[in-house]
């Protein structure tokens, strides 16, 4: 590891930021919370997409993590529609709560 | 790359895992959507730092804007007490859970060292700054250690795979960036290579590309009297990274994908709106 950044230190520190949002999802349990951790994996994975973009000097990798910020607008604003909904009838936003599948 | 370069890329890496770590370990949900701006916008700095300015933008815009917007309004709406925060005792599978995404990160960076060649790396940097100094193009080679013999799952022959992993750019300056994304350009428009126009046929060095307008190098390289200057304007007013490559792969090569967005957009805003009814009437 050189104290210029190179591919790899990009690479590296978008796998630490996923696992972070990895940590989050297994040990959160306000689903708001779970949500924001998604978030941070998902702008992970755009930091890889234009890391590669930029190595390979095409800009496909960028309109990628555009379509990645589009569909996860699209996720937080529906499963921001479903937290809502689940606190109405439960009074919590606990992720433990929801679950009656299992039963 | 200079003194400040590096600088701000460990300025803004510590910054994303700090505030990473403070949106999954704070208890407070108001507090971790503050501590996930703050992380867009360190975000948003290793974008400009790869010479992705209008990523950055965008990302400014619709994270630090709409969906932490989204976010802060639910967490006021919702008006949490302190006992429905969800978050209030010790587990044991918190453990399992960090030692989980510590395995994770292990593991991922493990494969990331496998697959870039950190020596080779160096080396192609250092041919990079050789090159710049001496106003050469810059293609030097920082290979991947992905082995030389075509798998035989690949259709083609050994020349095309060897082209998969040709000398790719080194760690250049922004102003090496831009003079390649315009070889790169010229190439297209000169037939000798092939751009994503979305028609996946076999390279055909006879065929002549159309590059659309707005990617031509001369036209981007007029000036708003209409004249021809001698040279691209070196350093951060080049054509990579910015809005008008984007917009010309959204309509060409990716313009299903981007109609089907628009799709998913309306069925989001109309899922969410029937869900956050009370009653649906």
């Amino acid at each position: 590891m050189s104290w210029e950044p190179t591919l790899a230190h990009f690479l590296i520190l978008s796998a630490a930021v996923f696992s972070i949002g990895l940590v989050g999802v297994m040990i959160r349990r306000n689903a708001i919370i779970v949500f924001m951790s998604i978030e941070l994996m998902l702008n992970s994975v755009n930091l890889s997409f234009i890391a590669f973009a930029r190595y390979r000097f095409e800009m496909d990798g960028h309109v990628f993590a555009f379509f990645v910020m589009a569909v996860a607008a699209a996720e937080a604003a529906v499963a921001l529609a479903i937290v809502i909904h689940v606190f109405r009838h439960k009074r919590s936003v606990s992720v433990d709560e929801l679950a009656d599948l299992k039963y | 790359m200079g003194f400040w370069e590096p600088l701000f890329f460990w300025f803004f890496a510590f910054g994303a895992l700090l505030t990473s770590c403070a949106v999954i370990f704070t208890r407070n949900p108001l507090y971790c959507a503050l501590a996930l701006i703050a992380d867009f916008f360190c975000f948003a700095g290793l974008y400009v730092l790869l010479s992705a300015h209008f990523m950055a933008v965008i990302q400014v815009l619709v994270y630090g804007g709409a969906i932490m917007v989204l976010f802060l309004f639910i967490i006021m709406l919702l008006n949490l007490r302190d006992d429905q925060l969800a978050d209030n005792r010790f587990q044991v599978h918190y453990l399992l859970g960090i030692a989980g995404g510590v395995l994770f990160f292990l593991f991922s960076t493990n494969a990331i060292l496998a697959v870039v060649d950190m020596e080779a790396v160096e080396e192609g940097r250092e041919a990079a700054v050789v090159q710049m100094e001496e106003d050469e193009p810059i293609m030097v080679a920082t290979p991947s250690a992905i082995p030389g013999e075509a798998p035989e799952y690949f259709v083609g022959d050994e020349e095309q795979w060897q082209a998969l992993f040709r000398p790719l750019h080194a760690d250049a300056s922004e102003m090496a960036v831009e003079t390649a994304y315009r070889e790169r350009l010229r190439g297209w428009r000169d037939g000798v290579a092939q751009p994503s126009d979305g028609k996946y046929e076999p390279f055909n060095p006879d065929r002549q590309y159309e590059l659309p307008p707005s990617l031509h190098p001369e036209v981007v390289e007029l000036d708003p009297q209409g004249e021809y200057k001698a040279h691209a304007t070196p350093g951060r007013k080049g054509l990579y990274g910015t809005f008008k490559p984007i917009s010309v792969k959204l309509v060409n090569r990716f313009v299903v994908p981007f109609e089907l967005t628009a799709i998913l957009l309306l069925a989001s805003i109309v899922g969410a709106v029937i869900l956050a009814k009370r009653r649906v009437s």
